[in-house]
């Protein structure tokens, strides 16, 4: 009886306020076919972290991605990340929201996954994170959009279902050298007046300090790491979800296999300098008559021998 | 060549226009030149004066060139003065200064006139003309290319020329408007919400790296910017009365597990294990170094002590029976005391302590050193020497301490 009447009397005010204030956000998170073990890891480790996520199997195509907007229906999600593997090293990232977008295509570099740095650092599976943005964010269009993504992607809504109270990590992500570099602190408290009898002896200093610190509530804050790592490097900005006109495109992006080939055909051009220079000697050489086959005939030397005494 | 294609394509589509803006660059060069090399051709003289009016005649005359004239910028520069008739004068007097430049006055004007005369007729022009712009046209793309070539091509190209080539960049798409309405269509009503709703701060001030590379720096710089925002946000989800810092009895599932975090700690533990063990070995072969020395001067020590005692004893005993101490000499003593030593020492050989004659003779003859077969084996003497023998080193516990290894009595000492 209990029940019923707190979801009638609960039906009627408040719903409609709470409703239109409520953020609700949950994200299918996915990988393409040929993910390498890292990259699976740090699908597992912002999975670990997203208790508003669902993990969902590999996606099978690489070309028909509007297909996942179906699927984040079906699992009622309203964001989509999905990971691209490519020639299985690299990794691009898609963000998007489910139904009409926009769309993010980021490259994904220096990942390093939870597993392999080894941090201190640990929270709580499925506190919700403080999102922390670099000022830059709100600088440009797309950078506003980019922003406004992560924080429905990455912040956990306050109603998901899996979430535990209390704030003990901070997500950071910083705009530099055009990319944006994501990190995952724990965020640990500690008594100011432990922490500095500790580090010295000072009696006066410690005590007056704690005292007024206590009255206000107030601690010292540290963090510490958790990872993992990555950097993520914005491509392009699609109007709708996995579709539509291009709104935003990086100029400065170079897609990793034009670096590797401009490193093989730097190679190669050394070669062929180097060979071309060897033709070309060779040619002179046999202009000036230094060569015994080809090229021209060295000119008779009018004093020499073979003329004088002929 | 794909590219170069379209880009004519585009050209065409767009009239002259390229090749007008073209123009114009020349037309700009020229003056400059024009302006810089005035001073230089000044001072040449009031003399050429004439002669460079007559050029001018001639140029203007000829225009369209003559086929002689192999030079392909020429023909080219000609081409465009037909076309754009205010250019030409400047053109005609820029074609002197480069004559003036070349600092041979009168030859030039023989030149001037050759070319005069025989310039084709005006039938002739047409065709040139036409050849000019095809020319032209080509030129303006080359020039095109070289203003911006692909990225992948830089490599390949010498290292000095790299300076000069600007690479072409992808088209920039950057629809602001588009983007703004994107992000009001996802928005969230940030002004409705609670800060506890979404929880993102931005920083005040940007964060500023200044090298990237740097990684010290650029992870402080993450850091903190965290820890302002974690400072921010305590405030507010404090004043919303959200829990913010997990009580230490809340025990509840963490990202990563216990067996995680154990293999960290293990890691760290094995880490300082091994600075430890790191620096010991260090301290370890310093002192191996000082060691032997060490060891040289305490043997010498005791060398000395022991003579010393040895010494103080003798005198005593001297003392003791009277003997004159100031008539001993110091050297008799010496050599009774090593008498005494050495009959000591050999106390098993038998008799005064030399072998027989044979042997000395023997020994004479090839040399000393005698035999030295069986002089560890036992014979009938040490046998019944029995000084060696304690019955306590038979007893299970009360026997000599065992050695220990090397180590542990480098260790000791």
């Amino acid at each position: 009886m209990a029940s019923v009447y707190k979801t009638l009397s609960a039906d009627g005010s408040r719903d409609k306020d709470t409703a239109e204030r409520k953020n609700r956000q949950r994200v299918l998170i996915l990988s393409s076919r040929g993910v390498t073990y890292r990259h699976r890891h740090l699908l597992n480790d912002l999975y670990n972290l997203m208790p508003h996520s669902r993990k969902e199997a590999k996606f099978d195509s690489k070309t028909k991605l509007h297909e996942l907007n179906e699927l984040a229906e079906l699992y009622n999600c309203n964001n989509v990340l999905f990971f691209e593997a490519r020639k299985g090293k690299d990794l691009y990232a898609w963000m998007s929201k489910a139904p009409n977008g926009p769309t993010v295509k980021f490259h994904c570099q220096n990942l390093h996954t939870m597993d392999e740095l080894n941090f201190i650092g640990n929270c709580l599976k499925g506190s919700r994170p403080i999102l922390s943005f670099d000022s830059a964010f709100e600088k440009q269009a797309h950078l506003r959009v980019i922003k406004e993504l992560f924080t429905q992607v990455f912040g956990v809504p306050k109603t998901a279902r899996k979430t535990k109270p209390f704030v003990d990590h901070v997500m950071g992500f910083t705009l530099a050298d055009n990319k944006i570099w994501i990190r995952v602190y724990q965020v640990s408290e500690s008594e100011p007046g432990k922490k500095k009898s500790a580090a010295n002896g000072d009696d006066e200093d410690v005590d007056v300090a704690p005292k007024k610190k206590a009255k206000g509530g107030e601690f010292d804050v540290s963090l510490v790491e958790i990872g993992p790592r990555f950097v993520l490097t914005p491509i392009v900005i699609q109007e709708s979800s996995f579709g539509g006109p291009i709104i935003y495109e990086n100029k400065e992006f170079v897609s990793p296999n034009q670096i590797r080939a401009d490193l093989r055909r730097a190679k190669a051009g050394k070669y062929n300098r180097r060979s071309e220079a060897q033709t070309d000697s060779k040619v002179r050489r046999g202009d000036l008559g230094l060569k015994t086959h080809g090229g021209r005939k060295k000119e008779k030397d009018p004093l020499s021998n073979d003329v004088l005494f002929a | 060549m794909a590219r170069s294609k379209l880009k004519s394509a585009l050209d065409n589509e767009k009239g002259r226009n390229i090749k007008l803006q073209k123009q114009r660059k020349l037309e700009k060069t020229a003056r400059k030149r024009r302006e810089k090399n005035r001073p230089a051709g000044g001072d040449i003289g009031d003399d050429e004066e004439g002669g460079i009016a007559l050029a001018e005649e001639a140029a203007t005359q000829v225009n369209g060139k003559s086929k002689k004239d192999k030079k392909s910028t020429k023909s080219k520069k000609n081409g465009i003065s037909q076309q754009e008739p205010e250019w030409e004068t400047e053109e005609s007097d820029e074609d002197d200064l480069e004559g003036d430049d070349d600092n041979d006055g009168p030859e030039r004007h023989g030149l001037d006139l050759s070319r005069l005369e025989d310039s084709d007729s005006n039938s002739g022009d047409s065709e040139d003309d036409l050849e000019a712009d095809e020319e032209d046209e080509e030129d303006d793309e080359d020039e095109e290319d070289e203003e911006d070539i692909p990225l992948s091509d830089i490599e390949s190209l010498a290292s000095e020329d790299k300076g000069d080539v600007i690479p072409h960049q992808r088209l920039t798409i950057n629809n602001t408007a588009a983007l703004t309405s994107a992000l009001k269509r996802i928005e969230l009503p940030y002004s409705k919400l609670a800060f506890s709703e979404y929880q993102s701060i931005a920083s005040d001030e940007p964060t500023e790296i200044p090298d990237v590379e740097d990684d010290l720096a650029r992870e402080q710089a993450f850091y903190n910017q965290s820890l302002q925002a974690v400072k921010d946000a305590r405030v507010k989800l404090k004043k919303e009365g959200i829990p913010f810092s997990r009580p230490v009895d809340y025990f509840a599932e963490m990202v990563k597990s216990d067996e995680h975090m154990g293999k960290i700690k293990q890691k760290l533990v094995d880490e300082a294990a091994g600075k430890k063990a790191a620096a010991e070995a260090r301290r370890q072969r310093d002192l191996k170094k000082f060691g032997k020395q060490v060891q040289v001067a305490k043997l010498q020590e005791r060398a000395k002590e022991k003579r010393d005692t040895l010494e103080k004893i003798n005198l005593m005993k001297r003392k003791r029976s009277g003997a004159d101490i100031t008539t001993t000499n110091e050297e008799d003593l010496f050599d009774v005391a090593l008498d005494t030593e050495t009959k000591d020492s050999d106390r098993r050989r038998s008799g005064d302590g030399k072998p027989n004659l044979k042997r000395q003779k023997k020994d004479n003859k090839y040399g000393f050193g005698g035999k030295k077969r069986f002089a560890k084996s036992n014979d009938a003497e040490s046998t019944n020497d029995a000084r060696g023998f304690s019955h306590k080193k038979m007893k299970a516990g009360g026997g000599a301490a065992k050695r220990l290894g090397k180590s542990r009595r480098a260790k000791r000492n």
